[in-house]
C-alpha cells in the first residue's frame, strides 16, 4: 500500500478541522439561539422602553404593527415583567378576577417555560408568587403569609400574564384594569 | 519573494478560507434548521396541520428549544395550550397570501380556540378590516356545528374573512388553550380543520 503523501496528509487534516469546526459552530448556534432571544427580549430596545425590569408593563393590544415577538396572538392582551432573583426575591401579585381564560407564565432566560398558572388554578383566589433563585438562601427574608414560592432555574427570566380577549375595543374598560393588578416587586 | 515564502501565504490562505468556510456551515446549517425544523422537527400531524407538542417544555431537546424560540417564542407547554401551523392546504401546495382558502371544521376539544393567519416572516397581515383570527368566541357554528371561514385577499361576502393582502407565504395557526386530557394524550385524534384552494389565485 502506498504511503499518503504530505500533500494527502495536509488535506486530510484541513477537512478533518473544517468538519470539527463547523459541527462545534453548529452547536454552539442552535445552543445560544434561545438564549441571544431571550436577551435580547429582556435586554433589548424594547424592554428598555417599556421599563420593565422588576417591574410590570402593559404593552397594547396586539396588532399588525406588534412586530417584536413573533406570532403575536390577537386573543391575547399581554402584560410582562423582567424579573431578577440575584439579589433577592422578587414578588409578583395580581388580582384579574375576570370570568375567561388568563395565565400567568414564567420562562427562564434559555427561553423553557417552567411555570404557568392559569385562572381555573388560581380558583379565583389573588395570585401571589415569591420568586427566588435555586440554592438561595431562603431564610434571608421571610415569605409572606399566602406566597407560593417559586424557584426559578435562572436568575433573570421572563413573566407573561395573557389575557383573553375576542374584542379588545368592547372589552377594554374592563379588560385594563384587570391586567393592569400585575406587579412585580423587587424585595 | 521567495519560492518557499509564497508557498506559505499560499498555505495559509487556504486554511483560512477553510476555516472560515467552516464557521459559515456551521452558522448555515444551524439556521437551516432552526428555521426548517417546525416541519421537519414535527411530533404529530393531523392533515395539513403540524405540531411539536414539546413546545414550551423545559425536557425539550436543544433543537428543540431553539426552533420554538426562534419560530413560537414563549410558547405554552401542551397542558396550557396546544399550536399547530399548517403551511399547506390539504392537497400538498404552500400556503400562499394571494390565493383564497375556505377553512372548515369542527371546534377542538379545548376550553378555547382560535386561528390566525401570519405571513411567512410569522408575524400578523396588515388587515383592513381588524380581523386577524377566527376564535371560540368569534366563531359561528352552522347547524351541523361546524364553523367555516375564508382567507384571502378579497372578502368573499359570504363566510367571516381573515384578509391576507400581498403576494406572500403564509401560515395559519391553530392555537387550543387548555385542550381536554383526552387530547393532551393523543393529539393526533384532533379533528383537524380543513383547509382547500377556493378559484385561482390572484
Amino acid at each position: 500500500m502506498k504511503a499518503a503523501t504530505t500533500t494527502q496528509r495536509l488535506w486530510f487534516y484541513r477537512l478533518l478541522t473544517l468538519s470539527v469546526t463547523a459541527l462545534l459552530v453548529h452547536l454552539l448556534a442552535i445552543w445560544a439561539a434561545p438564549h441571544a432571544i431571550m436577551w435580547v427580549l429582556m435586554q433589548g430596545p424594547q424592554a428598555r422602553a417599556l421599563n420593565m425590569q422588576n417591574q410590570a408593563a402593559f404593552p397594547p393590544a396586539v396588532t399588525a404593527n406588534s412586530r417584536n415577538v413573533v406570532m403575536p396572538s390577537p386573543d391575547m392582551l399581554y402584560s410582562v415583567c423582567t424579573y431578577d432573583v440575584s439579589e433577592g426575591p422578587v414578588r409578583v401579585t395580581a388580582n384579574p378576577a375576570l370570568p375567561s381564560y388568563w395565565s400567568i407564565a414564567l420562562y427562564a432566560s434559555n427561553s423553557d417555560n417552567f411555570y404557568v398558572l392559569n385562572d381555573r388554578k388560581a380558583r379565583g383566589k389573588p395570585v401571589d408568587l415569591w420568586l427566588v433563585s435555586e440554592g438561595a438562601n431562603r431564610t434571608d427574608h421571610a415569605v409572606p403569609s399566602g406566597s407560593q414560592v417559586v424557584v426559578t432555574p435562572t436568575r433573570k427570566g421572563f413573566l407573561l400574564m395573557r389575557v383573553l380577549t375576542g374584542n379588545y375595543e368592547a372589552e377594554k374598560a374592563t379588560l385594563e384594569p384587570a391586567r393592569r393588578t400585575l406587579a412585580c416587586t423587587k424585595i | 519573494m521567495t519560492a518557499r515564502h509564497s508557498s506559505k501565504a499560499r498555505r495559509w490562505a487556504i486554511g483560512t478560507a477553510l476555516y472560515l468556510g467552516a464557521v459559515a456551515l456551521g452558522l448555515g446549517s444551524a439556521v437551516w434548521v432552526v428555521k426548517k425544523a417546525p416541519w421537519l422537527n414535527t411530533t404529530v400531524q393531523v392533515g395539513s396541520w403540524k405540531g411539536n407538542m414539546l413546545a414550551g417544555n423545559p425536557d425539550a431537546d436543544l433543537y428543540t428549544r431553539a426552533a420554538i424560540a426562534v419560530n413560537a417564542l414563549l410558547a405554552l407547554n401542551r397542558e396550557e395550550t396546544m399550536y399547530f401551523v399548517a403551511a399547506q392546504d390539504e392537497a400538498g401546495k404552500p400556503l400562499r397570501s394571494s390565493c383564497t382558502y375556505r377553512v372548515e371544521g369542527v371546534p377542538p376539544q379545548a376550553r378555547w380556540w382560535s386561528i390566525t393567519a401570519y405571513a411567512d416572516d410569522l408575524f400578523l397581515f396588515d388587515a383592513p378590516n381588524g380581523q386577524y383570527s377566527l376564535n371560540g368566541t368569534t366563531a359561528k357554528l352552522d347547524t351541523k356545528g361546524q364553523f367555516s371561514f375564508t382567507t384571502g385577499p378579497k372578502d368573499p361576502g359570504d363566510t367571516f374573512w381573515l384578509p391576507t393582502p400581498g403576494q406572500r407565504g403564509m401560515v395559519l395557526t391553530l392555537r387550543l388553550y387548555n385542550p381536554t386530557p383526552a387530547l393532551q394524550a393523543s393529539p393526533a385524534s384532533m379533528v383537524a380543520p380543513s383547509i382547500k384552494p377556493l378559484g385561482d389565485c390572484a
